[in-house]
This record gives structure tokens, C-alpha cells and sequence, in this order.
């Protein structure tokens, strides 16, 4: 019987090739998204760990300064007076390519007598040549990657050094790693007298903990001991938000493509119920039905995976370069890019793939299994218990619905978003098939006058909801993921637009060109600022210094302001009365946080927070909250007094210029090149390359976002495609009928045509609400919760628009080849071959 | 490692080539010091060509004698590629426990020129330093090394007032001399901190204070030393602390160049007998076997007096060797010496075997009692030796 049980359902695939290509694509491509962003996600975090692993190597702590980082001296008093050995000083920062534009590699600076304990990675220098005497005492010596070619010109800053290689780093995973003598590197970046940081070996256990607690006892309160993996974990905290929201859209790819496999399990199954009830009929068990009708699911899911596999791995190395851009961008420089094959992603992706047919082809083969031999013969049989189970289905679809609302306003976490959102979608799928039944009613009325065809094609949607009413949940899944993403990237960038349009009301912008290169802490000289001042038609100055500091261990942007009162007016305070929280702020006792670090720890307008400045902690209380959308791990702003007094530091990293009222901002322009430009070489920008030159860095960022949009979007129109031309294709002997009883080609072609435009409109009509809900969650609940930000609800037509009439597009697609083969056949064959 | 060792590397372990890459210059360096550059050991090769280019141009050499001139010529010669302070002793606690110790700070010149002044780490100038201290009584040797550039005061020598350094290993003396001295050192459970001062007039080595080591005009070193230096202070050792008495021997030696090609390594003898004499002589090694003609030292009176000894001076014999089981190498672990013309026969055994420094050069420096006679008169002492090049293909 087994054989023979086999038999008779491959036959039927195998006489329904297109069926079972279909079927195969919609799964390849669920698995393949996610594998590729998976495989993507996991290679940007390798890179990430290896980037990390180069500078932390084994130290288990590092003594961090203030914004310029640790004296040197405090070095040697650390060896000499404290005797410590296990410790080695770094230097430390990033330089341009000067014959690579663009093109950062990170320099380590290090002391070849400290390093041994703590970089096994100098294990590839080769002894020959006298390495360690030419990098001690010639100062254009280094260790450089094999990838980039010798000798190497630096550019930081204005400082411009040509590095001739003395040995070589061939290890792959130091691309991008410049080693060279701590001196050179100080040199290199400006930092004479400055080590980036001390890296410390402690041991775990009671002798590490007095260690730790003498040499804290010991340190001067504008150094501090933390622990290595902190800083780093810090960073990587950072990368987790961006990479859980790649997570959830491959996921939500996945769950397109887990509808798209359920559709067509489900389609598969209920086309041969005659079939299936004959088997039974012949004494076929239940189980075996069951049994069978999951193993062909899983042949169809291992298909879908292979080949959803390999799609995934071309995909995957094509969307690293775009998640590593992205994170270059926003976060840090990755010096490893390789594409790398996490075996763990392939298993997920393997899992994700066959599990999701598994499930997807569970009810359905349960509902063959189950339904008596004699019913399932009976088509009707199962359209009754489907109107039936519509109630049911509804009272489900509420309380999921219900359900994801609770979630969204009593949880807190990202992942409890995650989860609410996935139910949201569950619920409105389930809510699906009613609706399309309220479409059907609606449109009757709405046709009645255009003739018994369009009726008809009508009600045959509402007739076979067993069919239809998963095929239109399926689409409308897909259809509104494409909305809800393609919303919220949106408004996301109108929020972003307006922000950095308001904060950016200078005229002209001025910094060292030495930041363009990577050298963030550069600095304007002195006499730079003074002949400023003294430049006719200037209405008024903002000066700003950026430096890092920690905040409950995490690092967050500290900007030492002084502002112009027009500048202020670009900050727009979220929380706290702007005269008062100014007022506040200008006497330098308060400071305004940016929202993303209010949200992220926790604050509110009052409450203090305590940050270590060159003379010890210091509590500062919040006056404000302001949007920004500047950096996502948080922004701090302090009067630059405040600043120069707790952290002694009086260079200025830039300059914003407002012009008076009757100068031309090109002569004042002009004149401020040949003055200032003079002194040191500078950058000078109008506000509107400011402005666009953010939005771009945006564009850049969501790139990756955009992109993962096309995915789903190329899912769902294949997913329409393929469910819509399975079902007309099944239709054949109908068609016969129709054909038999007088209905020309054209008529049927018309209605074929009808019915799958009825079907994509209503799957793209129920995805804008179900998209635009989807996006409200996605901007309110899930960026808020990783990122912070508060962001407008802005709604493009253009998406809404998108949606229904891709969908109808692909419908109509899907209708032509069901209408080419039966236009061509003979009725009387078609009714035969039943 | 009282000068220079020409020997090779031991086999290094991975993770530590970086240390391994430093120590591998410095065994070349080594090797530049005691021989003409443009002739490679088989041992030193890749690295003896590899330093070929920075070898002796332009560094001073010991051509003559020169006036000493004190207390300047306690600090840096960095004109000179290699210069160390070289302090060793045996010390011994109420109980009688005898203990020995070895500090020795080496600076050598990377290069003759000063680098740019752009950095503060800037420095062509490189501290070594080796720390050892034998308990004879817990029958355990141990020995560290370090390395430092001297910059940023983590290493450093100066005369006034004397300090030489390298972390917080130091020698520090007053104002306006070396001596009295204190000497510091610690690492993991070893710290010692010791008092030592002069009660001998300094000894200016070989030919008022010229010490030539082989044939070629310039192969020679400035040499002096304070051969007994009354010592006390204190050793921490594993958690328990010993006040202890004793003799140190302090060596100072700069040079540029040293060795010849036929020369293969050295036993170097500073022995304090207790009629009051102290002795001092290095037994240079043929490559053939044999002691080299440059082998030379010195007979110290009590009340500071010296005889020269040249290489027929004394006689050297090894009575019985010790292989050690960590290199295999074999080194003598017994000798008979005789001054014929002092009408002195010693016999000079290690504190213990093995008191090997097991360091990225290694070589075997330790504590060694003295039995014997002088003009038929029973005479005991102490001392501390050095033998270097004992590889187990080397024959001594």
C-alpha cells in the first residue's frame, strides 16, 4: 500500500509541475532571506569580535582617561613607583588611506617590551631583518597587512606619514591593522604626552580583587580601571539593537514565507481531498494519510531549503558589504569584512526552512487525516466547516489582537515587542478570511451592475474560502510587511530631515580637516579662534567639542556648547520648560540629554546624572530632554564654561558661523578662507551640505532596510503569482464546464482575470491597514524600545498606493498563464481528464 | 650573563616571540659586541646578518686607557654600544641560611643616532635587566629578565646622583657617589631591598682600567669594579621575610666590541676568600678547545693592592660536570684552580647545580664556595661564576 500510497500523490505533483515549482520558490525564498541575513548579521559580528580582539587582546582591564586619554607619565609611575608588570600602553585611532580615500585603517601603537603578555597576534613577525631595532628607532617603521601596499601614506588629520613596512602582518584577520611603535603613533595622531589607554592583565580571584582594589585606591580621579570586555561589550550593545532589527525583518520574511509554504501546503492538500478520501475509502489509515502528507511537505521543504540555501549564501555576501557599511557608519570601524559561513546560521536557516513547512503543512494534513472518507470526497462538506470555523477564527484573531496590545503597553524589552508584533500579524491573518467575505458582500453590491461575470467572480472567492481565504492572508501578509517597513523608513527619514534642518541654522560650519580623516579629536588652534573673532561679519558663534564619556559604564557623547541664541532653537526640548532648562543650562550646574539616552537609562527632567570628569565624579541634574536622532547611544550637552572648568580641556573640535544680517554668506565665506583658512587647514560647509550629507549617511544606513523591503516585496508578488495560478490552474475542469454550457474563451479569460484581480486587490486593500498598523508599531513600540527615538507617523501614498497595485499587478500575472492553457485546450479533453 | 653571551636562543615558546624577536636582536647585538660583525657564528647567523648593518660604525671603542673620572663614569656611556652594571653576592640570615643574588642592568645602543624628538618613547637607547636569587636551603634558583627602553624614565642610568634603573629594579646611590648603594628588586615572590657600601677602593681592570678580550685593536671594554662590598637588607621570599648579611661584588664594564672569532665563550670567577683577598678572572674559551691568551684577571690584597693575572697565571681544571635537564646542557659543576705563583690551590663547587638562567639567552650564573689553600694554610670563600656557551654539541 505504502508504494502505491507514495505513488499516487507524487503523481499528482509530478502532473503539476508548475504547482510544485512554486512551491519549492516560496520556501527558497522565505529560507533565503533570512539565511542571508542571518549569514550577513553573523559575519558583521565576527568582523566585529575580531576588530576587537586585535587592540583588547588578553587584557583582562584597561585604565581609561578623560577625553584625551591616560598621561604617559602616569605609565611610568604605574611600572616604576607600583612595580606592575602585567601591563602594556596603546595608542590607538583610525587613519585615511591617503591613496585609498575613504579607506580607514585602524593604527596600534604599541611598546614591544609590554606586548608579549597580550598580543598573540605579533606571533606573525618574523625574526629576520632586525624588526624590533627599526621599529624602536626609525620612525617610519611598521607592521603593515598585507593588504595594503608598502609603503602606505597615513593621512590623520593634517598630519600626513609615509610608513615603510619592517615586517608584515599576513594573518587575514589582520586586514586593516597597522602595527607600529607607540611613539610613531603618538606622532602619527598628535597624542604626544597621551596613551589612548593601559592595558592590565589581573587574575580572577582574591588576588585580582586586591589588585584591583589598590590600584584603584592608587589611581587619580580622572583615570579609570574598568574592566576590557566592557568597552568592548558597550560597543558590541550598540551593534545588538542594529542587528536585532535586521534579525526581525529576515523574520518577517520568514513569516511571509512561512504563510506563502502554509498557502500552499494547504493548497496542495485540499486539491486532492477527492484523492485523499478515495485513499481512505480504500482502507488507507489516518495516519498514513497524516504521515504521508507531512513527508511530502518535508520533501518540499527540503527542497525549498537547498535551494533557499544557496540562494542565501550569494544573497548573504552581497548584504555583508551593506551591514558592514552600515555599522561603519553608525558605530565603528570593522577592519575584517570577510563573508564568513557561520555553521550555526546554516542550521537555522535549515530549521527555520523545514520546520516552518512542517508547521505550515501540519493542519492541513491533520484536517485531511481527520475529515470521514465519505466527506472529504464532498467539496461543500469542507466549505461548511470552513464558514463555520470563521467564527472561531475571529474570537481568536480578537484575543491574539488583544493580546499584542497588552504586550505592547506592559512590556519593556525588545524582544516582548518583537513578540507582540508577531502576534499582531498572526491575529489580522486570522481575522483575514471574514474579511475577505465582508469584501465579497461589499462588492456585490458595487457590481451589481456590471454583469453576472463580475458577480461571479465575486462570489467564487467567497464560495472557496478554503482556497482563497489563506491564499489572501498569505498576500496580505507579505503585501503589508513591504507597507509597514517602507512606513516606518519614511518617517524615520521626514523625522531625521527636520531634525538636522532645524539643528543646522548656522551659515557656514567650520572644523579641522583633520576630522574628516578620522581624527574626531581634532581640535581648531587658538590663533584660528581668535582671528575669528575678530572677522568682520559675523553675527555670532557656536563653539562645540565632542568627546566620549561613560555613563553607568556605557560610552555616550559628551558636547561642551557654547551657543549663539539662534542654535538653540534647534534643539527641541521633548521634556522640561525651555526658559527655565537654559537657564540652567547656561550657568553650567545642568545639562540636556538627548532623548535616546533619557529613554535608555532611565531619566527623567530632575533627576542626575553623575559623570567623571578630570577632577573626580561630578553630579550634573537634567534640565531638558531634546529630540535627536544624532547617535543613538545618547548625547549629553554642557555648557562649555562647565566643561573647561571639570575637564580642563579648552580646545574647540568646531565652529558654526552665523552670519550678520547684511552679509553675503559666500563673501564671508570667502573671507574666512583666506584668513582662518591660512592658520590651519579647515573645513568649511553651508548648512544645506550639513544637512544632505546626513540624509545620505541615512540613505546609506537604511540601504540594507530598503533592500530587505525588495525581498519581501519579490516574496509576496511570487507568493501571489504562485497561489493565485495554482488555484485557477485546479479550476480546469470548471472551466470545462463553463465552456461546455456556452461561455466563450474570452468570457472565461475575463473571469479568470476578475477573480485573481478580486483576490490581489483584497489582499492588497486588507495590507494597508494591517502595513500602516504594522508601521505604528514598528516606529512607537519597536525603534523606540532599541534605538530611543521618538519618531513622526509619516505616511507616503506612494507605499499605500504601492501595495494594492503590485498586488493586482501580480494577480493579473498570475491569471495569464491558467487563461493561455485554457484557451487552448479542448473542454471536452479538460472534461475527461477529471 | 656578566658580558655579553654569543650564545643561541634557547628554543622559544610560542606567544612569547615577541620577547623571543627582542632577545633574538640582543643575542645578536651580543654577539656584534664580542665579535667582529662580518663573521657569523653558526649559533647567531640569522640574526648576527641580520644586525651586520648596525654593527660597530660609529660607536666609540676601547682603543686605550682613558682617565677615569668619577662620579661620572658610574652612569650611561651611550656612545658605547654596551655597558652594564653587573652586582652579585652571598648573603647568609642569623640562622646561617644562605641565600646568593644577581641584578644586572644592561643598556645597549640600538643605533647610534638619536631618533626624531617627536615622541617621548622615542629612544635608541634599551635596558636589559636580569634578577636572580638562589635559596641554597630550599635548594630553588629563581631568575627573571625584563626589557625597557630608556625613555619616559621606565629605564635609565645616570651619575648624579647615582641611579640606574629599569622599572622598579634599581641601583640608587647618593648624591655624589654610587656607594653607598641601595639595591632594590622584586618580582612575583622575590623582593630584595639591600645596603651595600665600600670598604675596598674601587679596581680599575686590566691596563688601568682597559680590558682587552682579544687581538683586534678596539675588542676591548672599560672595566671596574668594587670587589667587596659589605651588604645587608632584606629578602622576601614566598610571604616569608629574611634579614641578611654578607658580600656583593659590583662589575662595571662598557665596550663597543669584545670577542674574536675564535673564541667561543667564557667562565668568568669572582671569588672572595676569607684571608681578605678577592679574585677575579675570566677563562676565554677556544674554539678548539683550550684557554684563549686574552684570559686575564686580578688578585685583590685586603688592603686594596692588586696583581694582574694573565692567562699562565693560572691554572684551570673541571673536576665533574652537571647536565641540565632542562637544555642539556653540561656544564662544569666543580673546578680546581691554581695560582701557582700565589702558591694557591681552590677547588670551587656551586651552591647548588643548578643554577641555570633559564632566560630567553641562557647561561649559568651562580653562587660558589671555595675550599683550599693558600701557602699551605687552609683558606674558605665564596663567590659568584659564570659559564656561558656550554650547549650540549659545544665542548667546554
Amino acid at each position: 500500500m505504502k508504494p502505491l500510497l507514495w505513488r499516487s500523490l507524487l503523481r499528482h505533483l509530478i502532473r503539476h509541475p508548475w504547482q510544485l515549482v512554486l512551491s519549492v520558490l516560496g520556501i527558497a525564498l522565505g529560507v533565503a532571506v533570512v539565511l542571508a541575513v542571518d549569514l550577513a548579521n553573523a559575519s558583521a559580528r565576527r568582523g566585529f569580535a575580531l576588530s576587537m580582539e586585535q587592540v583588547t587582546g588578553r587584557a583582562t582591564h584597561r585604565i581609561v582617561g578623560g577625553p584625551q586619554g591616560v598621561p604617559e607619565a602616569f605609565y611610568t609611575r604605574l611600572r616604576v613607583d607600583l612595580g606592575w608588570r602585567e601591563a602594556a600602553p596603546v595608542v590607538t585611532g583610525y587613519a585615511a588611506l591617503a591613496d585609498q580615500p575613504g579607506q580607514l585603517v585602524q593604527v596600534l601603537g604599541v611598546d614591544a617590551f609590554a606586548e608579549a603578555p597580550f598580543r598573540s597576534h605579533l606571533d606573525g613577525v618574523s625574526t629576520a631583518g632586525g624588526t624590533l631595532t627599526a621599529l624602536l628607532t626609525e620612525p617610519d617603521a611598521a607592521l603593515l597587512p598585507s593588504n595594503v601596499g608598502q609603503p602606505a601614506t597615513l593621512q590623520a588629520g593634517d598630519r600626513r606619514l609615509t610608513l615603510r613596512a619592517v615586517g608584515q602582518l599576513d594573518a587575514a584577520i589582520l586586514a586593516g591593522l597597522i602595527i607600529t611603535d607607540i611613539g610613531t603613533a603618538q606622532a602619527l595622531f598628535g597624542k604626544q604626552g597621551w596613551l589612548s589607554h593601559i592595558d592590565l592583565l589581573i587574575p580572577p580571584g582574591a588576588t585580582g580583587a586586591q589588585a584591583i582594589n589598590d590600584l584603584e585606591k592608587w589611581l587619580p580621579p580622572d583615570l579609570k580601571l574598568e574592566p576590557a570586555a566592557a568597552r568592548n561589550q558597550a560597543t558590541a550593545d550598540l551593534s545588538a539593537a542594529f542587528s536585532l532589527n535586521l534579525t526581525a525583518m529576515s523574520l518577517l520574511a520568514l513569516l511571509v514565507g512561512m504563510f506563502l509554504i502554509y498557502n500552499t501546503m494547504t493548497f496542495a492538500v485540499v486539491q486532492r481531498r477527492a484523492l485523499l478520501g478515495r485513499l481512505r475509502a480504500l482502507g488507507v489509515s489516518r495516519r498514513e494519510i497524516f504521515t504521508v502528507v507531512l513527508s511530502e511537505a518535508l520533501l518540499l521543504g527540503l527542497a525549498g531549503t537547498l535551494l533557499g540555501g544557496l540562494l542565501g549564501l550569494w544573497l548573504g555576501s552581497t548584504l555583508v558589504h551593506l551591514v558592514t557599511r552600515t555599522i561603519n557608519d553608525l558605530y565603528y570601524v570593522v577592519s575584517v569584512r570577510d563573508f564568513s559561513i557561520a555553521p550555526l546560521s546554516l542550521i537555522k536557516g535549515a530549521g527555520l526552512g523545514l520546520l516552518a513547512t512542517l508547521a505550515a503543512a501540519w493542519l492541513p494534513a491533520l484536517e485531511a487525516a481527520d475529515a470521514p472518507p465519505a466527506a472529504t470526497l464532498s467539496r461543500a462538506y469542507l466549505e461548511s466547516r470552513w464558514r463555520a470555523a470563521l467564527p472561531r477564527l475571529n474570537l481568536a484573531g480578537l484575543t491574539l489582537l488583544g493580546l499584542s496590545g497588552l504586550l505592547f503597553k506592559l512590556s519593556y524589552g525588545l524582544a516582548a515587542g518583537f513578540l507582540g508584533l508577531f502576534l499582531m500579524l498572526l491575529a489580522c491573518a486570522l481575522l483575514t478570511p471574514s474579511a475577505v467575505i465582508l469584501l465579497v458582500r461589499l462588492n456585490q453590491q458595487l457590481t451589481a451592475w456590471s454583469g453576472p461575470l463580475a458577480r461571479m467572480a465575486t462570489r467564487d472567492v467567497a464560495r472557496h474560502l478554503s482556497r482563497t481565504g489563506v491564499a489572501v492572508a498569505a498576500l496580505m501578509i507579505a503585501f503589508s510587511a513591504t507597507v509597514g517597513v517602507g512606513v516606518m523608513v519614511d518617517s524615520f527619514r521626514s523625522g531625521v530631515s527636520l531634525w538636522i534642518n532645524d539643528l543646522v541654522n548656522a551659515d557656514i560650519y567650520i572644523a579641522p580637516l583633520a576630522q574628516e580623516s578620522g581624527a574626531s579629536g581634532a581640535s581648531l588652534r587658538p590663533d584660528v579662534l581668535v582671528e575669528l573673532r575678530a572677522t568682520p561679519g559675523i553675527a555670532a558663534l557656536s563653539l562645540y567639542r565632542r568627546v566620549e564619556v561613560t555613563l553607568n559604564g556605557k560610552p555616550v557623547q559628551l558636547l561642551a556648547l557654547e551657543l549663539a541664541p539662534a542654535a538653540r532653537a534647534g534643539y527641541h526640548l521633548l521634556a522640561g520648560q525651555p526658559r527655565a532648562a537654559w537657564q540652567a543650562f547656561e550657568t553650567g550646574t545642568a545639562v540636556i540629554v538627548s532623548e535616546p539616552l533619557a529613554y535608555r537609562h532611565q531619566l527623567r527632567v530632575g533627576d542626575a546624572i553623575t559623570l567623571n570628569t578630570a577632577s573626580g565624579p561630578r553630579a550634573f541634574p537634567i534640565a531638558g530632554i531634546f529630540l535627536d536622532y544624532g547617535s543613538e547611544h545618547g548625547r549629553i550637552l554642557l555648557n562649555r564654561r562647565a566643561y573647561e572648568r571639570d575637564w580642563r580641556d579648552a580646545t574647540v573640535g568646531s565652529v558654526a558661523v552665523y552670519a550678520a544680517p547684511d552679509e553675503a554668506v559666500a563673501v564671508l565665506r570667502q573671507r574666512l578662507e583666506t584668513g582662518i583658512g591660512r592658520l590651519q587647514p579647515l573645513v568649511m560647509r553651508s548648512n544645506r551640505s550639513i544637512q544632505e550629507y546626513t540624509l545620505a549617511i541615512f540613505d546609506r544606513t537604511f540601504t540594507i532596510t530598503s533592500v530587505l523591503r525588495l525581498l519581501a516585496i519579490a516574496v509576496a508578488f511570487v507568493g501571489v503569482l504562485s497561489a493565485l495560478m495554482a488555484l485557477q490552474l485546479e479550476r480546469a475542469r470548471e472551466f470545462a464546464v463553463l465552456r461546455a454550457t456556452g461561455m466563450t474563451a474570452g468570457e472565461i479569460g475575463r473571469l479568470v482575470s476578475l477573480q485573481t484581480g478580486f483576490m490581489g486587490f483584497a489582499a492588497g486593500l486588507l495590507a494597508i491597514p494591517v502595513g500602516l498598523l504594522l508601521a505604528a508599531v514598528l516606529i512607537f513600540v519597536i525603534n523606540r524600545r532599541a534605538f530611543g527615538w521618538t519618531l513622526p507617523f509619516q505616511v507616503d501614498p506612494w507605499i499605500i498606493i504601492q501595495a494594492p497595485a503590485l498586488a493586482v499587478l501580480a494577480a493579473l500575472l498570475a491569471g495569464l498563464y491558467p487563461i493561455w492553457r485554457m484557451t487552448r485546450s479542448n473542454p471536452a479533453q479538460a472534461l475527461r481528464s477529471e | 650573563m656578566r658580558r655579553y653571551l654569543s650564545g643561541s636562543p634557547a628554543p622559544l615558546r610560542q606567544g612569547m616571540l615577541w620577547t623571543a624577536l627582542a632577545l633574538l636582536v640582543l643575542a645578536g647585538l651580543t654577539y656584534c659586541a664580542l665579535h667582529p660583525a662580518s663573521v657569523p657564528l653558526p649559533a647567531a647567523t640569522p640574526v648576527g646578518s641580520a644586525l651586520g648593518g648596525i654593527a660597530n660604525a660609529g660607536f666609540q671603542r676601547a682603543y686605550e686607557p682613558r682617565p677615569f673620572v668619577f662620579p661620572e663614569d658610574h652612569g650611561a656611556h651611550p656612545d658605547f654600544r654596551n655597558e652594564w652594571w653587573y652586582v652579585t653576592g652571598n648573603l647568609m640570615d642569623d640562622q646561617g641560611r644562605r641565600f646568593g643574588y644577581q641584578l644586572t642592568l644592561f643598556r645597549i645602543a640600538l643605533s647610534l643616532n638619536a631618533p626624531p624628538p617627536d615622541s617621548a618613547w622615542r629612544s635608541n637607547q634599551l635596558f636589559m635587566g636580569h634578577f636572580a636569587v638562589t635559596d641554597v636551603a630550599g635548594k630553588r634558583h629563581y631568575g627573571f629578565e625584563r626589557f625597557s627602553r630608556a625613555a619616559l624614565g621606565l629605564a635609565g642610568a645616570q651619575a648624579v646622583p647615582f641611579r640606574v634603573w629599569l622599572e622598579d629594579w634599581s641601583l640608587t646611590g647618593t648624591a655624589s657617589d654610587a656607594l653607598p648603594l641601595r639595591l632594590q628588586a622584586r618580582q612575583d615572590e622575590v623582593a630584595i631591598d639591600l645596603n651595600l657600601r665600600a670598604v675596598k677602593p674601587l679596581v680599575l681592570q686590566g691596563d688601568r682600567g682597559l680590558s682587552q678580550k682579544s687581538a683586534e685593536p678596539g675588542n676591548a671594554s672599560y672595566y671596574y669594579s668594587y670587589t667587596r662590598l659589605p651588604t645587608a637588607g632584606t629578602l622576601n621570599l614566598g610571604g616569608r621575610r629574611f634579614n641578611l648579611t654578607g658580600y656583593s661584588w659590583l662589575d662595571r664594564e662598557w665596550s663597543t666590541s669584545a670577542l674574536g672569532p675564535e673564541q667561543s665563550g667564557w667562565d668568568w670567577f669572582a671569588l672572595q676568600l676569607d684571608d681578605g683577598r678577592d679574585l677575579m678572572f675570566y677563562r676565554l674559551r677556544r674554539q678548539g678547545g683550550g684557554m684563549d691568551t686574552h684570559s686575564s684577571g686580578v688578585l685583590v690584597a685586603t688592603d686594596g693592592s692588586v696583581r694582574r693575572l694573565g692567562h699562565t697565571d693560572v691554572e684551570i681544571k673541571v673536576l665533574d660536570t652537571w647536565i641540565s635537564p632542562y637544555s642539556s646542557d653540561r656544564y662544569p659543576s666543580r673546578w680546581a684552580m691554581r695560582l701557582p705563583g700565589e702558591n694557591l690551590d681552590l677547588i670551587i663547587t656551586p651552591r647548588l647545580p643548578d643554577q641555570e638562567m633559564r632566560l630567553q639567552v641562557r647561561y649559568w650564573e651562580g653562587a660558589v664556595t671555595v675550599e683550599g689553600k693558600a701557602g699551605g694554610k687552609p683558606v674558605n670563600g665564596q663567590g659568584y661564576l659564570e659559564m656561558t656557551r656550554y650547549e650540549a654539541l659545544a665542548s667546554p
